[in-house]
């Protein structure tokens, strides 16, 4: 039986959600859905959604407009707070000058973008144009390793670190317009902007990936749209659902007239925390992190199919999963699909190529490890800011322990499974569910040192991990 | 066996080891459909490296490029075009 309603698969749902009644019933349905969740911009959301979905011929168009709007009404990805900081240490105006200082930047940043967009179209041979990713990513890298490592003040520290902090949301989102740029017939550069931070969300990873995908899993009827948009309203449903059950899970276990069970940063710190409570704050912290990443990448996921693209869900039915690699795909997908984009096929398509096995496994470290790092040590950019460059480098050493960790436990259940059939269904239930049991056993585990703070060392962590198999330390 | 009917048994064989048997159409997008993962992507691409000799570290790769089946035979055809001109 399932929780929610099958509503695609109604026939007459299906006809009475393609006439002008049912149309405006589906948008007033996930009006509703948005305000259940309490989605602060529900209103300018179902705006944005109903002319983006009925207006099919400007679909594209329409989807740049409201990315527009969103740059200059809900632009949170721009940290302010960071560059007023920066601007106030520095000895610069903190007033309207700096909004004009950082609109210049960005308007630059987009230009420079455009340039490069024209440039690998052209085909030139050049490294720059044959790897634009490639050249994007490291350019990125150079000026925020030059601007943790130099001595810089004034007017130009404020300037560096403003171009960082309007690049830095963007990186991916610019990655999969060059990516485009190379295709046979890519989108124009209007038509790109819209997939830069598009209205539907997303955080530094582009759920719906870019232009390329958008052309993709575009709806091409009002029958595919309709039923592309009752997805996007059983999926809403779901979110509120796993907010409930989020929401309980919160008040039950750290509630102190319940469970009292601290947070793991706080149990973390505490060596005197009983081993049965730091399992209880380990198991409360990994499912909090599943039900949250569902809830959050399955809003964005229903506003876009909403509007008409039936894109993939970010995160699908993770406990199902039978091997690390499985749970790996079906945990994270967007940011998956980021490594494996950019990180894996790259490397996949040229090394090892007589290697099969070893091939694999390379381009799953290249992906998973050295991708992961990669990604997330770019966007964290405020760390480099406040520690400078070599702290924060070293203060990586836990991420850089997980991602490697990940890295390996992926490759070698990529390993382990090959050639072997993958649907698994005939195997017993029991052999089942103790597949699924250890997977998720290594990815709780593996949550310990899935943290992004670059304050402590791994042998706080690793304490941690110890102390639970009652290890002393 | 002419070279469609080759690709399309192959990746009726690479569903079919998921447990997907329901029937496709030439043009279904696989990946952006679900059906086919990045990890079955990696299958395709061995299979057309060893089958047909492309080499993607020179031609770059997208994962649009193996989508459907008519896709695959547009690769296929724009390689063998491109190894006739060099």
């Amino acid at each position: 039986m399932k929780i929610v309603p099958q509503l695609d698969t109604y026939p007459w749902l299906v006809s009475f959600g393609q006439t002008a009644l049912g149309k405006a019933a589906l948008i007033g349905a996930f009006a509703g859905g948005l305000l259940a969740i309490r989605l602060d911009s529900w209103m300018e959301m179902t705006g944005a959604v109903a002319l983006v979905a009925y207006f099919p011929a400007r679909r594209r168009l329409l989807v740049s407009a409201a990315a527009l709007y969103w740059l200059f009404f809900h632009s949170t990805w721009l940290d302010r707070t960071f560059l007023r900081t920066i601007a106030k240490a520095e000895g610069q105006r903190t007033d309207w000058t700096l909004t004009l200082l950082v609109s210049g930047i960005l308007a630059t940043v987009f230009c420079l973008l455009a340039l490069f967009f024209h440039y690998v179209r052209a085909r030139r041979v050049s490294l720059a144009a044959k790897r634009p990713v490639l050249c994007l990513v490291t350019g990125y890298a150079a000026v925020l390793a030059a601007a943790g490592a130099l001595p810089l003040g004034g007017m130009a520290r404020l300037l560096a670190w403003s171009v960082i902090a309007v690049t830095a949301p963007y990186l991916w989102y610019f990655a999969y317009a060059l990516k485009d740029a190379s295709a046979k017939t890519p989108d124009g550069a209007i038509l790109q902007f819209g997939t830069l931070r598009p209205f539907w969300g997303g955080t530094g990873v582009p759920y719906a990936k870019g232009a390329a995908n958008l052309r993709r899993i575009e709806t091409r009827n009002s029958k595919d749209l309709c039923i592309t948009q009752l997805k996007a309203i059983k999926l809403l449903i779901w979110v509120f659902i796993l907010q409930v059950a989020l929401g309980a899970l919160r008040v039950f276990v750290y509630g102190e007239r319940f469970l009292g069970v601290p947070v793991l940063a706080a149990a973390l710190h505490h060596a005197a925390v009983p081993v049965h409570v730091a399992w209880a704050s380990l198991i409360a912290h990994f499912a909090e992190a599943m039900l949250g990443i569902t809830v959050s990448g399955n809003i964005i996921i229903a506003c876009c199919r909403m509007a008409g693209f039936y894109a993939l869900r970010n995160t699908y039915r993770p406990l199902e999963s039978r091997t690390v690699a499985e749970f790996w795909n079906r945990y994270y997908y967007y940011f998956k699909e980021l490594l494996v984009d950019f990180f894996f096929f790259p490397v996949f398509t040229r090394y090892f190529k007589k290697y099969r096995r070893l091939r694999v496994f390379a381009a799953t470290m290249a992906a998973a490890t050295v991708g992961n790092m990669v990604y997330h040590f770019l966007r964290d950019y405020q760390d480099v800011t406040a520690m400078g460059l070599w702290r924060a480098l070293a203060g990586f050493q836990v991420y850089a322990f997980y991602t490697t960790v990940l890295g390996l436990g992926i490759g070698i259940s990529q390993w382990r499974s090959h050639g072997r059939e993958r649907s698994g269904g005939d195997a017993q239930w029991w052999r089942r569910a103790l597949a699924t049991a250890g997977v998720l056993s290594f990815f709780c585990l593996l949550a310990i040192f899935d943290q992004e703070g670059r304050s402590y060392g791994l042998g706080l962590y690793l304490r941690f991990f110890l102390r639970l198999f009652l290890i002393p330390v | 066996m002419n070279n469609r009917l080759v690709i399309r048994e192959f990746v009726q064989n690479l569903l079919s080891q998921k447990g997907d048997r329901a029937a496709f159409a030439d043009s279904e997008q696989l990946i952006a459909r679900g059906r086919l993962q990045s990890v079955d992507t990696v299958e395709v691409v061995i299979f057309l490296e060893e089958k047909y000799g492309i080499d993607f570290a020179e031609i770059g790769f997208d994962q649009n490029q193996v989508e459907s089946i008519d896709n695959i035979m547009a690769l296929i055809d724009a390689y063998g075009e491109r190894l006739a001109m060099t």
